[in-house]
């Protein structure tokens, strides 16, 4: 698979979350930067101990890249407004996401829009303390 | 409807809490002054055996029954161990200076969590999930919301399972006893391979000589348990390594089934990146 170059941003941030939640280890990912995808949803899986979203990204070379981006899992997405059928097969989305370092398509979720402009994010993971509600 | 082996374990064994929480005066006359099976002389009855339950004990001091997260409100790496960490032996000084050296790289060093081996103790403990707890005379049960693993501490008063016939775990032979007002938890018997201290850059084996204390409080009104942990492991670092961590009573989520499927990582690129250092 080749890199999707085309329709990606890069842009220098600071990560506010610590995907610790997460069955790895976060430092595969680059978290000073983002990836902004568009593209088809070709499998949203809502299950544990992550849910995730294959993504068909056009390079605009002609071709798709898949991406795979992944997600918490079900349990903080709730708390955040999350449905397990908020994204379905063919849905055009837009995801935000922090990129393994290596350039392979793959990233750790940021933000995910919606084709009617909605947006959604996830909840850090923490429970039973107040900012956990 | 199929309920799955975890849930109808745990059903069982809280329904078993249950009663002996709530009933202690109807319960029936008191087992021999025994652990051992009437059947079978010297053999260990089941923690689960009613006879076991129901044999006299001095009441607990308190009840760990509930969801406990890792308290992190003040220090998002409270989940560590370290730093500080012990004086390493060359054995496993190795591994961490790899692992420094392949942080600075941006790689990951030797993530067998993320290849779905066992977190293992102490860091099931600490894992950004909730661990369940449920407390009856004879044991306390632990079930963890990462990768369902399980945990039991003994407080039947049986000893540590003989060395030559232990079968070594990532979360060891926990066995518990009442110190006052302190549950102390002596933890043996565990598994070396693939099995970490700590990760992200402090790669730290445990060994199979890793001997585990831990002396467990309730604090705050029973909304915190406080866990000194005393670590020593002498294949891999010198003295005793030290930690203390806060626990959160977690009361508006339960732990679910969580397992890493065969599926998992083949779609998860990450884990199978070439950041990651085998």
């Amino acid at each position: 698979m080749k890199r999707a170059s085309f329709g990606c941003a890069l842009a220098l941030m600071v990560s506010s979350i610590v995907p610790l939640f997460a069955h790895h280890s976060p430092a595969a990912f680059d978290r000073t930067k983002e990836v902004t995808l568009k593209g088809t949803v070709k499998e949203f899986r809502w299950q544990n101990p992550h849910t995730w979203i294959e993504l068909n990204v056009p390079d605009g070379k002609g071709k798709t890249v898949l991406w795979g981006v992944e997600l918490t899992s079900p349990t903080y997405l709730v708390r955040a407004g999350w449905k397990s059928n908020i994204i379905k097969p063919g849905d055009q989305v837009t995801v935000i996401v922090n990129p393994v370092r290596t350039g392979e398509p793959a990233g750790i979720f940021r933000k995910l829009i919606l084709a009617d402009g909605r947006e959604l994010t996830e909840r850090p993971a923490r429970l039973g303390t107040p900012d956990s509600k | 409807m199929r309920l799955s082996r975890t849930a109808v374990t745990i059903v069982t064994i809280a329904s078993m809490a249950a009663a002996c929480n709530t009933a202690p005066a109807a319960r029936p006359a008191p087992a021999p002054d025994s652990t051992a099976s009437p059947e079978e002389p010297g053999k260990q009855l089941s923690a689960l055996a009613p006879e076991n339950i129901a044999k006299t004990r001095p009441r607990a001091p308190f009840d760990v029954t509930g969801n406990w997260f890792i308290d992190v409100t003040e220090n998002p790496d409270a989940w560590r161990f370290g730093p500080p960490y012990p004086e390493l032996t060359a054995a496993a000084q190795v591994h961490f200076d790899a692992s420094q050296l392949a942080a600075k790289e941006g790689k990951v060093y030797r993530d067998d969590i993320g290849q779905c081996w066992p977190a293992g103790l102490p860091l099931i403990m600490t894992r950004y999930w909730p661990m369940a707890m449920i407390q009856i005379p004879t044991a306390v049960y632990m079930v963890s919301g990462f990768m369902n693993s399980l945990r039991i501490v003994y407080l039947d008063g049986r000893s540590h399972t003989d060395p030559d016939i232990i079968v070594r775990t990532f979360n060891g032979e926990s066995i518990g006893r009442w110190d006052g007002d302190t549950l102390v938890v002596d933890t043996i018997g565990f598994r070396a391979d693939h099995h970490w201290m700590d990760q992200g850059g402090a790669s730290i084996p445990a060994g199979e000589q890793l001997h585990i204390v831990e002396r467990i409080t309730s604090i705050n009104d029973g909304k915190q348990l406080e866990i000194e942990y005393t670590m020593t492991d002498p294949e891999h670092w010198k003295g005793e390594w030290k930690s203390t961590k806060r626990f959160n009573r977690v009361n508006d989520e339960d732990i679910q089934e969580v397992s890493c499927l065969p599926d998992l990582n083949e779609h998860l690129q990450s884990t199978t990146s070439k950041v990651q250092v085998r």
